[in-house]
């Protein structure tokens, strides 16, 4: 399938046959997810990155980040769109009597593409859900948290959040004496009981260009060269990945 | 209770000794309702002996008073066994959740009484955490109800995501598709299912070349089996 968004519907009607590029200049997803990061770490001065690049990048971060980042809605919507655009057209390709057998081979390998970028998508929904849930707590009694995440998210957090109170309680907590009964103790010596995003856990940090230096902890300072992989807690490269100047790997 | 053999925070780390013994097997252990109802009583027991500690301390410096001591081991008796409780619940929950993204969602298969397709999924081996048996009676009423809710707020979750026509959310997410198309073998009838060919009967025992995305929930369930 092509994220080649210059591509317009025409080329499918007119011709009813795919031109060779549609799949040549595809961006599959490796077989082998290990190598992923090697596949999308090439160097991309001269190819712009595709929206389905762009959501492999950002699906990558978000497994890799430790914090919930800001909700790509606007890149989903548009390969969602896509997608739709492309199953419309082989439901029609498939339709068409006259279309060869070398045509149905690539309608094929374009199907088979749709089904593996909505893996990618589910995929990514799913992470953020799976944080979403995790820190339910912590997202819906931080207001500053908000902005990042879709309406449907924060919908769901806030719904999480107090779905898992009312079960504590339910089960546990209100058979306490009343002074024991709330869910938000902070005792010295203890965790908090809220999980909240542990910003110090490392991650690996891949230079998508030449990065202004960050403070390491320690008191030193790192500058990232283009290109370069450093490994680092994640609040060092926090502000370099909102701005897409480095990526998770 | 505060026999030589037994001391305050005994029962609750039997509790956690659950937890990980649930983990480590990954199986779903029963509800452990009298355990959990034991440590909520010696909570009491526990408040009322710092309530009488903290009234004969009457206005004493409490860095002089010979009750202090006594007073901060209940407390730290106390909190300790909170937070072993809410672990345990919370480690249900968890555990929960995973059995029910792992039947893809499908909540009233794994509240079933009757272990329909699930036992017989327990025995294809290739999927052994898609519903064991009889999860129902393993839950307390509580985490019915949870799951309940749970299931309904990601509904409303699925028709808020742009997703929700083109992907189904609910999909397995562990492999990517490799192939367009799966050769399945039917374990359990399960009727008339539509698919891009049209619709096909899937009965017991047959075999059938699908287009993945139309049988993928089956799969999951345990309706088909991949050959």
């Amino acid at each position: 399938m092509s994220f080649d968004w210059n591509e317009d519907d025409e080329d499918f009607f007119a011709g009813a046959s795919f031109k060779p590029r549609t799949i040549e200049e595809d961006f599959a997803i490796p077989d082998d997810f290990a190598n992923l990061g090697g596949a999308a770490i090439i160097p991309q001065d001269v190819v712009e990155e595709t929206p389905f690049q762009q959501l492999i990048r950002h699906w990558m971060n978000e497994r890799h980040a430790p914090d919930i980042l800001p909700a790509q809605e606007m890149l989903l919507g548009r390969l969602l769109d896509h997608i739709r655009k492309q199953t419309d057209d082989v439901q029609l390709l498939r339709a068409d009597p006259d279309s060869s057998e070398e045509e149905h081979f690539r309608i094929t390998l374009v199907q088979t593409e749709i089904e593996r970028v909505k893996f990618v998508i589910r995929s990514y929904i799913r992470t953020r859900l799976h944080k979403v849930e995790k820190f339910a707590r912590h997202i819906s009694a931080t207001p500053e948290l908000h902005d990042r995440l879709s309406k449907a998210e924060l919908d769901h957090a806030k719904r999480y959040a107090r779905l898992e109170e009312t079960h504590y309680t339910s089960a546990v907590l209100q058979g306490l004496p009343p002074d024991q009964q709330s869910l938000d103790d902070n005792i010295a010596f203890m965790p908090p009981m809220v999980t909240a995003p542990s910003k110090t856990r490392a991650v690996f940090a891949h230079a998508r260009q030449d990065c202004p230096p960050v403070r390491l902890p320690d008191g030193s300072t790192l500058e990232m060269t283009k290109g370069q992989i450093s490994l680092t807690p994640y609040h060092v490269v926090e502000q370099l990945l909102a701005r897409e100047e480095v990526e998770l790997v | 209770m505060n026999t030589s053999t037994r001391q305050y925070g005994d029962l609750a780390t039997q509790l956690i000794q659950e937890s990980r013994r649930s983990t480590a097997t990954d199986t779903l252990l029963k509800y452990n309702d009298v355990l959990v109802r034991t440590i909520v009583r010696e909570q009491r027991q526990l408040e009322s002996l710092i309530q009488s500690a903290l009234s004969n301390q009457d206005g004493l410096d409490p860095g002089n008073d010979p009750m202090t001591p006594t007073v901060l081991l209940y407390q730290t008796a106390i909190l300790r066994n909170k937070r072993c409780l809410l672990a345990y619940h919370h480690h249900r929950i968890e555990r929960l959740k995973d059995l029910y993204w792992s039947v893809g969602g499908a909540l009233p298969l794994l509240l079933s009484t009757h272990a329909t397709a699930p036992s017989n999924a327990a025995n294809m081996g290739a999927d052994a955490t898609s519903a064991p048996a009889d999860i129902r009676s393993k839950l307390s009423p509580h985490e019915v109800d949870f799951l309940r809710s749970y299931n309904a707020s990601l509904l409303t979750f699925r028709s808020g995501v742009l997703a929700t026509e083109e992907v189904d959310l609910f999909a397995p997410i562990l492999k990517p598709p490799k192939d367009l198309h799966v050769l399945v073998r039917v374990v359990l009838d399960c009727g008339v299912i539509q698919t891009e060919v049209g619709a096909i009967d899937f009965r017991r025992g047959q075999r059938f070349m699908v287009r993945r995305a139309d049988v993928e929930h089956l799969i999951v369930q345990g309706y088909l089996e991949e050959v």
